[in-house]
């Protein structure tokens, strides 16, 4: 049986994804879905019927009916995203396999198959109690991480920070006065690490925290772009390696974001060669509930940026 | 953000007897990987201890609870996985950082990223501790 153009069999009652042209390499998607807002049953096993038996124990094993919610969401929303991109033909979320690499970080196991070319679709996954994303690029791993942004921490900020940041980052935190907000920008510096590690993904052993800086770098690119482009002008973000000055770290594009007033999220993105150094990042941002509704949020209230020079 | 991984054991070419404790349900071994042992007078053995002590445990238990304000009655033993309680990465580190203040000890990043299970986390302690007193 030929999986791979399984169009219209394998379930009547959905109506079938709104199909998307794959990103361009230069440009960044996020998909996010919010729990709360999905409450319907029966759409939820639809959801259930989309993934492994394996996904399916994970799920079960989870403790308590709202992380189980959590965790197949999370599934569906991967699935479901994954599937949009038009290949050559629509993939069914429910045939998609995923695999784990060298050091745990889950990508999509494209079957091999005569004529059928996989697509260089990376994707990376966060989620809090609140909020599940997604994050999509071609060619370029990618990484993201979200937090709740009233997440409060049970340990001293700056003592957390001076086990696990690096000096100059805990600089910057003890330098803020305000309790409040110090702890944001804890929680967002947090993200930004979080996702740069995810994003390289070779486990959080091979690059400890302690071991690169980010900061925030006033950019003066804000001269070549008019007034009325859709450039952001925050500060660039920077990731600076301690323990290699020739850099790999320059690489990476980084994008902090509060999301539907509620959430910071940060996206961190190996650099495409053909986009160029300074090329901003061209982000996409929907909310969804699969099979429901799908919304651009891009350009509204519900995507501030708040670092990196991002393009909506 | 949560992420689970199987349990994998580190062994070093130098250790000696394959034990295993014979008491059920405190040793809990999801997955082992190992490359194919040689019987051969001083080759590579694995050595696995799954004997924490209770207290050392039950320590846990209560700092793992604390960091995810699980009700009391919440069920949370050696078995529970830090992924399925709900704990994402920073309640991970903290519960970390919670376990070196308690027990004086100081976890390395690779150890800490093996940590799937309460039980694992109580034996890296009692090794830790152990390490610091021999």
């Amino acid at each position: 049986m030929n999986i791979r153009c399984f169009q219209r069999n394998f379930s009547a009652a959905f109506p079938p994804l709104v199909p998307l042209q794959l990103p361009s390499p230069m440009e960044t998607h996020l998909w996010y879905i919010l729990p709360d807002e999905v409450k319907n049953s029966a759409l939820l096993n639809q959801y259930s019927e989309l993934l492994s038996p394996c996904e399916r124990e994970s799920v079960s094993r989870m403790r308590g009916d709202q992380l189980k919610k959590r965790a197949l969401l999370a599934r569906a929303l991967v699935r479901t995203t994954i599937a949009r991109y038009q290949t050559n033909c629509q993939m069914n979320p429910r045939s998609l396999r995923f695999r784990k690499n060298l050091y745990g970080k889950p990508e999509v196991e494209w079957r091999n198959e005569d004529n059928f070319n996989p697509p260089p679709l990376h994707f990376n996954i966060s989620h809090t109690s609140a909020m599940i994303a997604c994050g999509v690029t071609v060619n370029v791993p990618i990484g993201i991480d979200i937090e709740e942004n009233q997440r409060r921490t049970k340990n001293n900020i700056i003592a957390f920070a001076q086990r696990y940041f690096s000096p100059y980052e805990v600089k910057v935190l003890t330098a803020i006065s305000d309790p409040e907000v110090q702890r944001q920008e804890f929680i967002k510096l947090w993200t930004l690490k979080e996702a740069y590690v995810k994003a390289l993904g070779k486990g959080f052993s091979a690059v400890p925290f302690k071991t690169f800086t980010i900061r925030f770098r006033d950019t003066t690119m804000r001269k070549f772009h008019p007034p009325e482009s859709s450039v952001s002008e925050e500060s660039d973000i920077v990731v600076e390696s301690s323990e290699d000055p020739t850099d790999p770290a320059k690489n990476w594009r980084c994008a902090l974001l509060e999301v539907a007033g509620s959430h910071y999220g940060a996206i961190c993105v190996e650099k495409d060669r053909i986009a160029g150094e300074n090329a901003p990042m061209k982000l996409t941002v929907w909310k969804t509930v699969p099979f429901v509704e799908d919304v651009c949020v891009s350009g509204t209230d519900a995507v501030l940026v708040l670092g990196g020079i991002i393009e909506q | 953000m949560a992420s689970s991984t199987g349990i994998s054991l580190k062994f070093s070419p130098l250790s000696t007897s394959f034990k295993q404790n014979q008491v059920p349900g405190i040793c809990n071994v999801n997955s082992v990987r190992f490359p194919s042992l040689r019987m051969q007078p001083g080759s590579m053995r694995l050595r696995v201890s799954c004997a924490a002590k209770p207290e050392t445990l039950e320590k846990v238990c209560g700092i793992v609870r604390k960091q995810l304000a699980l009700p009391e009655d919440s069920s949370v033993n050696g078995e529970s996985k830090f992924a399925a309680l709900g704990a994402d990465s920073l309640d991970t580190v903290e519960i970390v950082m919670g376990l070196e203040e308690e027990f004086g000890i100081s976890v390395e990043e690779d150890s800490a990223q093996h940590i799937a299970t309460v039980q694992d986390a109580a034996d890296l302690i009692e090794k830790l501790v152990e390490q610091k007193s021999a």
